[in-house]
């Protein structure tokens, strides 16, 4: 059953007893009694927003198991509160050719059809009849007079701001479980992002930290510089330690009566020593020590005169 | 009705996730490498400020040499000093041991650079001595 409201846009009637659908354009849908639950109650809040919390305990005793979804709006006194399946709303509109992103707005033929005297016939088992303000199924086996859904004077209709959205994933997720590893996910998010923002801010930190050192120390402006000059100076200071240690051992030598130091020198990072009145042989002694401190060096004779160089 | 497949929402939130996830680890080995080359760079600074203050301060050189030479025990020695921009040459044709122990006593238990030295023996109480000492 394919029902023309408006001119801009389509407007159908969808009841699980309905012919298949032969559109592809943006839609309206109006719901079957059949396909919600409606009350009409009467409450001592002021607004519908408050009026919402309350619904799922509205329903409690009287719906079968099912994801359910809820809306209200308020009407004089009182306030219409609908329960709905929305998947199932969903494969009904999918069986009768449908899909969701043609779905404009979804309205229940409570808000928008409460204007109707007669009994309207859906299909040859059901009409709606409006009964204390609300829009129910009846058989049409006990309604003598009705007239044909088609025959709604649809010039007059105007959809009202009582519309719903179906939730296309609720089945799946309800929106609480998303809405709270929605926030989980955001919070790490900010921790992460946070934690990110003080990583950066620590690099910059520490550069700049970094760049006082070069201006305190006034180091050269490349760190290769740097550790070149520095490479130079420790080698200067080996050298001038291992100068002053092969001094001292030679200066401690335990020589032979006749024999002197005559010479020491230091050239090219080379000491050199001259021992005279040297005994052939008797220079064991001298190397052993030498030997003994790990200096490398070399030796020979000129007559009684013993030559040492030692590499530094 | 055309709302947002909560799948697609929790992919975004994922891929975000994932996107800061990077950027995080990315920034902290940048921390890591800043904070090595920091340490790096202090320490380098510090190796080079002490061996700069040892072996390259001119005015702390001249001034320790300076009052060293004049020591009334080396003063009989005739020490002779000779300045150039690159260091200090000292030379005495004849220093006594006495003279000589003190001075290189001295000049080695001292932080001085000496890149050349000549004592040589004369007698059994003098010698000469050649050296030269670089800032």
């Amino acid at each position: 059953m394919f029902t023309k409201f408006n001119k801009k846009l389509d407007t159908i009637f969808l009841d699980p007893h309905s012919e298949n659908f032969e559109t592809k354009e943006s839609v309206n849908v109006m719901l079957s009694p059949s396909l919600y639950w409606v009350k009409k109650v009467s409450l001592p809040v002021k607004y519908t927003r408050e009026v919402k919390a309350l619904l799922p305990s509205l329903f409690e005793d009287i719906l079968p198991d099912g994801v359910y979804s809820y809306s209200a709006y308020k009407s004089g006194d009182h306030f219409f509160i609908f329960a709905y399946e929305d998947k199932l709303i969903l494969d009904i509109l999918s069986a009768k050719g449908v899909v969701p992103t043609q779905v404009h707005n979804v309205y229940f033929a409570q808000s928008e059809l409460s204007y109707i005297e007669d009994a309207v016939k859906i299909n040859d088992s059901q009409s709606m009849i409006l009964k204390n303000e609300l829009l129910v199924l009846v058989p049409s086996s006990w309604i003598e007079n009705s007239i044909e859904l088609d025959r709604l004077d649809v010039s007059k209709l105007s959809l009202s701001k009582n519309s719903i959205t179906l939730k296309q994933f609720g089945h799946i997720v309800n929106d609480k479980a998303l809405y709270t590893i929605a926030t989980i996910f955001i919070l790490f998010i900010a921790v992460v992002a946070v934690e990110y923002f003080i990583t950066l801010h620590k690099i910059s930190t520490t550069a700049a930290l970094r760049d006082k050192l070069f201006v305190k120390n006034a180091l050269k402006p490349t760190m290769m510089q740097n550790r070149s000059i520095l490479k130079e100076l420790q080698d200067v200071h080996t050298i001038q330690t291992k100068f002053r240690e092969y001094v001292s051992h030679i200066l401690s030598l335990q020589l032979e009566k006749s024999e002197k130091l005559t010479l020491l020198s230091l050239k090219a990072n080379t000491l050199i020593a001259e021992f005279s009145e040297v005994q052939k042989g008797s220079e064991a002694n001298i190397e052993k020590v030498f030997k003994s401190k790990n200096m490398k060096y070399k030796s020979s004779f000129k007559e009684s005169t013993w030559h040492v160089e030692i590499e530094l | 009705m055309n709302r947002i497949n909560p799948l697609h929402i929790a992919g975004l939130l994922i891929f975000i996730l994932i996107f800061f996830m990077v950027k995080l680890s990315s920034a902290k080995d940048d921390l890591t490498d800043t904070k090595k080359l920091y340490q790096e760079t202090l320490s380098l600074a510090t190796q080079l400020k002490g061996l700069n203050e040892v072996y390259s301060n001119k005015s702390k050189v001249e001034n320790s040499l300076k009052m060293l030479l004049k020591n009334s025990s080396l003063t009989a020695s005739n020490i002779k000093q000779k300045n150039s921009t690159a260091g200090i040459v000292l030379n005495s044709q004849s220093i006594d041991k006495t003279a000589l122990n003190f001075l290189m006593g001295k000049l080695l238990n001292g932080s001085y650079n000496i890149i050349s030295l000549k004592i040589k023996r004369l007698s059994e109480k003098n010698a000469s001595l050649e050296m030269e000492i670089k800032w």
